[in-house]
């Protein structure tokens, strides 16, 4: 039990590297809300583009989001940071970081919102264009409304997901949490540093989760 | 008497399958045409030609004057002359009733909400529905539900309004207060095309009955006459299977 407690819960041996560590937490926040906002706007936009029904446009809509879902977050990051500058784009370690995780996310969000999207009855449609709404008049009043609430339990979850993903900036020496934590807890030889992560951690994506399941409730049809 | 909506050699088909083979069919200004036939012979399609929502093979249909089989014609305009209400009533469920009611007002009308919302509240009142302004779809009975669907398309001031079984959809005890709200609205002289099985209610409210067998208009004419002395055996047969 002592060692448990010296090993993992020691505060006080911590306690001055806490400032590092709160930079790194802070790292990780703006990274995981840029992930989150350009992804799910990106995701957003595609599935929009894809009701318009161009054939060549959805077949490279369909090619990106199937390769995206398919290779690991790890190598597209690394294929981002290191292999881009062979083509003249040099991102630093942050901007990589987001630009890889936000293409994963927005890949899975489109498929999320065009089922959403094709789970929406088609008298719905129908209804929307015979009050004489356009095309994207109904899409956006009628339909995406519908979609958003269909969509917030599987979006929550591949965002929560991918998010946590920030620590892999790590392996291009992004200074988020998880870097942070790890560098401590080789200066000071103890992993109370990962536990305090972990805390961290939690306090991002706990909040996050909750605020996703209040959302859930608050946007269920009403009985 | 104006015709609102002409109806000429109206041909549809699905794939290889004709439903509809050459439908002639006028209704004037203020008159309430009701089709009826059997499940199959074309009464839903042929209403839904009539605004396009399916898109008609061969032939040709005006509404009060608009050239709807137009191939360039702009849908979004020929639809504002349209009213429909459907089997399904399709309510937007995210939107209460009165937003359900004043969402084409405030898109396609362009009025503000201050006056979507009055105009709004003036059509659910009309149709008894004062009360239920604030309640969303799925808190409403498919009556009222109904109601709503009918005062969303009065709204809009269309020139005729399509009915697609409207009651099909709902509990008998509930049929009773759709069909009182179709009544006013054909005495306040809406012109009406009605696809419906309640016999009686085409009796009391129809100006014409219009009998469709197998894509085609078979007989059509007053409803006594249609529904009392068929001359067709296949109507005379049809309606004993009703009773």
């Amino acid at each position: 039990m002592e060692k448990i407690l010296y090993y993992f819960f020691n505060w006080p041996l911590i306690a001055p590297h806490l400032p590092a560590m709160l930079k790194g937490f802070a790292v990780t926040l703006q990274m995981a809300a840029l992930t989150i906002a350009f992804g799910l706007t990106l995701g957003l936009a595609l599935a929009v583009l894809r009701t318009y029904g161009n054939k060549l446009l959805n077949a490279a809509l369909i090619f990106y989001v199937d390769v995206f879902r398919a290779i690991p977050q790890l190598v597209i990051l690394v294929l981002i940071f290191f292999a881009l500058p062979g083509v003249g784009i040099v991102l630093d370690p942050v901007t990589a970081t987001v630009v890889a995780l936000s293409l994963v996310l927005a890949a899975f969000a489109e498929e999320i919102f065009w089922s959403g999207i094709a789970a929406v009855a088609r008298g719905q449609w129908e209804a929307g264009r015979c009050g004489g709404l356009t095309f994207n008049q109904t899409l956006f009043s009628i339909i995406l409304p519908q979609v958003v609430r269909i969509a917030i339990p599987p979006l929550t979850n591949r965002a929560i997901g991918i998010t946590k993903g920030t620590t892999l900036g790590s392996v291009i020496a992004v200074p988020e949490l998880l870097n942070v934590a790890s560098s401590v807890q080789s200066t000071i030889a103890n992993p109370t540093a990962l536990t305090a992560a972990a805390v961290l951690f939690c306090l991002i994506f706990l909040p996050f989760v909750r605020l996703t399941r209040w959302m859930e409730g608050h946007y269920a049809p009403k009985r | 008497m104006d015709d609102i909506v002409v109806i000429q050699g109206l041909r549809k088909s699905f794939g290889a399958q004709e439903i509809l083979k050459g439908i002639d069919l006028k209704v004037g200004k203020g008159e309430a045409v009701v089709l009826v036939g059997a499940s199959g012979s074309g009464k839903s399609t042929c209403l839904r030609c009539v605004n396009r929502l399916e898109e008609p093979t061969e032939g040709v249909i005006t509404v009060a004057g608009t050239l709807v089989t137009d191939k360039r014609a702009d849908l979004n305009l020929v639809r504002r002359n349209i009213g429909m209400v459907f089997q399904s009533i399709n309510l937007y469920p995210h939107l209460n009733a009165l937003g359900n009611v004043t969402l084409a007002l405030r898109k396609v009308k362009k009025l503000s909400r201050a006056d979507a919302d009055e105009r709004g509240r003036h059509h659910l009142e009309q149709v008894g529905l004062a009360d239920r302004m604030t309640h969303f779809p799925a808190q409403l009975s498919g009556g009222e539900a109904q109601r709503v669907g009918i005062a969303r398309a009065l709204a809009l001031e269309p020139k005729v309004m399509l009915f697609d079984e409207p009651t099909s959809a709902l509990d008998p005890e509930l049929v009773g207060e759709v069909l009182t709200v179709m009544r006013k609205t054909k005495e306040a002289g809406m012109t009406m095309m009605i696809v419906t099985h309640e016999m009686q209610f085409a009796r009391e409210v129809a100006d014409r009955v219009a009998f469709l067998d197998q894509g085609a208009v078979l007989e059509q004419g007053p409803p006594a006459e249609i529904l009392d002395r068929p001359k067709h055996k296949r109507i005379q047969e049809f309606l004993s299977r009703l009773h």
